[in-house]
């Protein structure tokens, strides 16, 4: 019996040593077989011998300079259309195929990333940050729709933008939201914009572009994404079945900024008077709000041309005279 | 008015012209401090993973979780100038791993196997140890994690595998999610010419 309890002792120990080994990290065990680099200088191809070539290094290519300009002149293009079509023709078929055919490019082709509502950021850090440069696509996309809301009102957000187009194709039974309540709720989207470019030109470290962060239908453009910003995107969609286009009416900084320009255009979707006819089913027709006392406003206008369809005079002319 | 123009249409004129005026010397301005095509880059001078006496043992798998495309856009890449070639190479092995019978570590460090590592020059088959050795990187199976990137920084490795920016998967956001998230500020938009040069740990960090 004596001579078995120091041989106990030993086998407990031996299971502590045991059990210790496996507990302690890898790193213990590790450091036993120290790593030594074997090499100070890489080998070049005349010590490697054997007719070895060194391989180049894989170098991702930028996608080619002049697709990033063609994405410039289609918009450009796009929004030419968009005014030709809907002030010159006047017609909504067309314009909805403009619209479509810009939400497959824009919007599901290029997911969403040539877009003047997040270049808001972009343009307001480089004018604050010296050193922060933004290439001259950027500028340009960021411009164009503004003069071109100078001259002829919203055309962009009717014609081109992705995020007013996937609005534009949910619209089924709008209801016309009360007018105290519209101009209420439209300043939200300057709120917006304050808050965005104040949060843009922050210093690096608190910086936040949340324009993009918040963007609704990126993930949709992207099929991948932030569920929450996918319940979002859905949430915008479904209300827009009733509400036209609220994430443009409401809260799209950028269109605060287009809105602006458009009280400054020199043309723009317009109903004419007429005398005998002063029926108002193109303000019935408008989903947004923007015919007030059966005249078009121009910073509300989102050049969709339901007016037009709407109107007795112009689907038949012969009656109307 | 003589021009038979009223007073709000001039003023409007007026502010218009203004409003160009304005839009113009901005854009002006903007083009002036333009740098041509811009595209997202990790700096390997910054990258963690890569930066030679950085402190701390964890991987920074940043670049694998932020990215907002599915598979990231960050993949790693061997500069094979500057690769030395190792028998036992630090980023394709675990070389804490229990040692085989060849003489090599067990496992591998890379999660998705995705270097491949083939004996070059002359090769002598009866002394293995003693070969060169070039290690590709996979860029379809490579999703950034910097495990590899890690493995080779100095003064382990030479420091020639950096992370990099696949511009034919980075959708270019408005402000790159990793940048976001990237302690180290590693990602900047950078001038395409740079971008497209392999740069490296070691020179950068001089």
């Amino acid at each position: 019996m004596t001579s078995a309890v120091p041989t106990r002792h030993l086998l407990l120990v031996a299971a502590a040593f045991v059990l210790l080994a496996f507990l302690a990290p890898n790193g213990v065990l590790a450091q036993a077989q120290q790593y030594e680099r074997p090499v100070e200088v890489a080998p070049q191809q005349e010590t490697i011998g054997g007719g070895y070539v060194t391989p180049d290094v894989q170098r991702p290519r930028a996608r080619e300079y002049w697709l990033e300009i063609l994405d410039v002149v289609l918009l450009a293009v796009a929004m030419g259309f968009a005014v030709w079509l809907v002030l010159s023709r006047r017609n909504r078929k067309w314009a909805l195929t403009l619209t479509v055919a810009c939400l497959g490019y824009f919007g599901f082709y290029r997911q969403g990333c040539i877009c003047p509502i997040g270049s808001i950021q972009n343009v307001a850090l480089s004018i604050a940050d010296p050193g922060y440069k933004i290439p001259m696509v950027v500028t340009a996309v960021f411009f164009m729709p503004l003069v071109v809301a100078l001259f002829f009102g919203r055309a962009f957000c009717g014609g081109v933008c992705p995020l007013g187009a996937m609005q534009e194709l949910v619209i089924l039974k709008p209801v016309q939201v009360p007018r105290k309540l519209d101009d209420a709720l439209g300043l939200l989207k300057y709120g917006y914009l304050g808050v965005a470019i104040l949060l843009a030109v922050q210093p690096a470290i608190a910086r936040d572009f949340v324009i993009c962060r918040f963007d609704p239908f990126v993930s949709f453009f992207r099929r991948e994404g932030f569920a929450h910003m996918m319940f979002i995107g859905a949430g915008f969609l479904v209300l827009g079945t009733v509400v036209g286009r609220p994430y443009c009416r409401y809260l799209c900084p950028y269109g605060g900024l287009l809105s602006w320009c458009s009280r400054l255009a020199k043309r723009g979707v317009t109903i004419t008077p007429h005398k005998e006819l002063d029926c108002g089913l193109c303000a019935n027709a408008c989903p947004y709000g923007a015919i007030e006392k059966n005249r078009a406003v121009r910073k509300e206008c989102l050049y969709c041309a339901r007016c037009y369809a709407s109107c007795p005079c112009e689907t038949n002319p012969q009656a109307a005279v | 008015m003589s021009d038979g123009l009223t007073r709000r249409e001039v003023l409007i004129r007026v502010a218009r012209g203004t409003v160009l005026v304005g839009f113009g010397s901005t854009a002006g301005f903007l083009i002036e401090k333009a740098d041509g095509q811009v595209v997202w880059q990790v700096d390997a001078s910054r990258c963690a993973n890569s930066r030679l006496g950085e402190a701390g043992a964890e991987v920074c798998n940043l670049c694998t979780t932020e990215c907002v495309v599915q598979q990231s856009a960050v993949r790693a890449v061997n500069n094979f100038r500057e690769c030395g070639r190792c028998s036992i190479c630090p980023a394709y092995f675990n070389i804490k791993s229990a040692v085989d019978e060849k003489g090599l570590p067990s496992e591998k460090a890379c999660p998705r196997d995705a270097i491949e590592r083939r004996a070059i020059g002359l090769v002598d088959p009866a002394d293995p140890a003693n070969n060169f050795y070039e290690y590709t990187i996979d860029e379809e199976k490579c999703d950034g994690c910097g495990i590899c990137v890690r493995g080779c920084r100095e003064p382990l490795g030479l420091g020639s595998i950096v992370l990099k920016v696949r511009h034919d998967r980075c959708v270019g956001c408005n402000r790159c999610a990793i940048s976001i998230a990237c302690p180290k500020t590693a990602l900047a938009r950078t001038p395409v010419t740079a971008a497209l040069e392999p740069t490296l740990a070691r020179q950068a960090a001089r």
